[in-house]
């Protein structure tokens, strides 16, 4: 089967992109560079095409209820034009996925899971939703996602579509929402819409001086503020806690995976640490790390960070922060320690 | 387009060699190389003294993303490295066969079974 692409390919391609597949969509993995592209998300503006990410709207009367049930948050708390970061948990408390709940109304909520993960959210509510008077929709080969992001982010939408968001809310406009959430730490939003009208939205923030990003400099990004990947940070086998994401949970409800939680919460186990390295050299994904010599775990993520010039990552230990460790790299044993996160 | 100097000799795995007067042999990697890796940000090179078979990985280049091994176009002993290269990495992006030069070799044996430029262009086109 060949892999899926968004209207804007051909816009990557002129562009100078080079393309990979990801979750099986060729997407772009960066353009001119991964160090120029993560300079402009955190120094000026930078915009990713994320269309490959998901789009379930639940709507009905026990919409609030149903996703209640299906995620760590209990939406009741939500009013219309809130965003929420939230885990979707199997029965044993384990992160099938993480994602955003909007509230477009009551009765009207759009998640947004990541793009491997689609099917199985949607297949997963499906499942779960007998008991609720809703509908569910996957929505996601019609709608576009733009990521604007940047200091200079704000001041482009308000020229482009003469409107502001503050973090963590929404704004719509017929069909088009407009999010003040992102993946790179820094301010802006993410623009969701009818699939038809991406490309006028991308040419006309690039013109305004946008810098197209790829998904290299998007994982740098993300890298840097502790934000988790999916599918990578969490693989299926990891809970909430383990993340030490524990504040998307609230504990005053009672939602798919809570019971399992509960059984571990005061037992030791394992967390998600930042890790970082002191001398040069540049950790990745599956590199084994080291505590007074002997392996104790691997690395979930591991990249250079621009901004730093250090090794950084992250992995599931038992460690403390400060503790000293090892991680090696093709048969060398770089130095580092375990750091609380974001790195920056 | 990649640049291909006609003067330099080439490996199918992107290292280009140059046979000096003084018959060591300077080894880098090609502009294709450089651009297919994209901004070189760690470069690890090989003791001076050390000896390689032709073929074994003597340095490695990475970038944000991945890492790339750099093999020994020629068997022999390295008698200098770049060592501007731990400083300034990017300097194999902005000029591959000049500034971003990485070891020299003093060979043990004849420099061959390398392309030329123009073998070398068929395996990357």
């Amino acid at each position: 089967m060949s892999n899926k692409r968004t209207p804007l390919f051909n816009h990557h391609q002129s562009s100078g992109a080079k393309i990979v597949d990801f979750a099986g969509w060729d997407m772009p993995i960066q353009y001119s560079g991964i160090l120029a592209e993560h300079k402009a998300v955190r120094e000026n503006v930078g915009i990713f095409d994320v269309s490959h990410m998901g789009q379930i709207f639940v709507t009905g009367p026990e919409t609030v209820e149903f996703l209640s049930h299906v995620t760590t948050w209990d939406m009741k708390r939500q009013t219309k034009g809130d965003c929420r970061y939230c885990h979707i948990l199997d029965e044993e408390g384990h992160i099938i996925d993480d994602t955003i709940a909007y509230t477009l109304s009551d009765e009207k909520y759009m998640l947004v899971p990541n793009a491997s993960k689609v099917d199985d959210i949607y297949d997963w509510f499906l499942s779960n939703s007998n008991n609720f008077k809703v509908n569910i929709d996957n929505l996601s080969e019609n709608y576009f996602c733009l990521a604007l992001q940047g200091p200079e982010a704000p001041r482009l939408l308000g020229q482009h579509l003469n409107t502001s968001v503050g973090s963590f809310q929404l704004v719509s406009d017929g069909e088009t929402i407009v999010s003040g959430t992102g993946y790179t730490g820094e301010k802006g939003c993410e623009i969701i819409g009818p699939l038809n009208e991406v490309v006028t939205h991308w040419e006309a923030l690039l013109e305004m001086g946008a810098v197209p990003v790829g998904l290299g400099a998007r994982d740098t990004l993300r890298l840097e503020k502790g934000y988790l990947l999916s599918g990578q940070d969490f693989d299926g086998t990891q809970t909430t806690l383990e993340t030490g994401y524990s504040w998307v949970i609230d504990w005053n409800h009672d939602f798919i995976g809570k019971e399992a939680l509960l059984k571990i919460k005061n037992t030791n186990y394992s967390k998600l640490c930042g890790i970082l390295i002191e001398e040069r050299g540049i950790i990745r994904p599956g590199n084994e790390l080291s505590y007074e010599g002997n392996p104790i775990s691997k690395l979930t993520s591991g990249t250079l960070s621009p901004t730093l010039r250090r090794g950084i990552g992250m992995a599931y230990t038992e460690l403390g922060i400060n503790d000293s460790i090892t991680v090696k790299v093709r048969g060398n044993n770089l130095n580092g320690r375990v750091v609380r996160m974001p790195f920056l | 387009m990649s640049e291909i100097p006609d003067n330099l000799s080439y490996t199918k795995d992107h290292e280009w060699a140059d046979l000096q007067d003084d018959g060591k042999v300077r080894v880098g990697i090609t502009d294709h190389a450089q651009d297919a890796l994209s901004d070189v940000v760690f470069v690890e090179l090989p003791d001076v003294g050390s000896k390689f078979v032709k073929g074994d990985a003597m340095a490695v280049a990475e970038s944000v993303k991945a890492a790339s091994d750099i093999y020994a176009p020629v068997s022999g002993k390295i008698v200098s490295i770049n060592d501007k290269l731990e400083e300034s990495p990017e300097l194999i992006n902005e000029s591959p066969y000049d500034f971003g030069w990485m070891v020299v070799i003093e060979p043990e044996e004849k420099l061959e079974g390398l392309l030329d430029s123009n073998s070398y262009r068929e395996v990357i086109d």
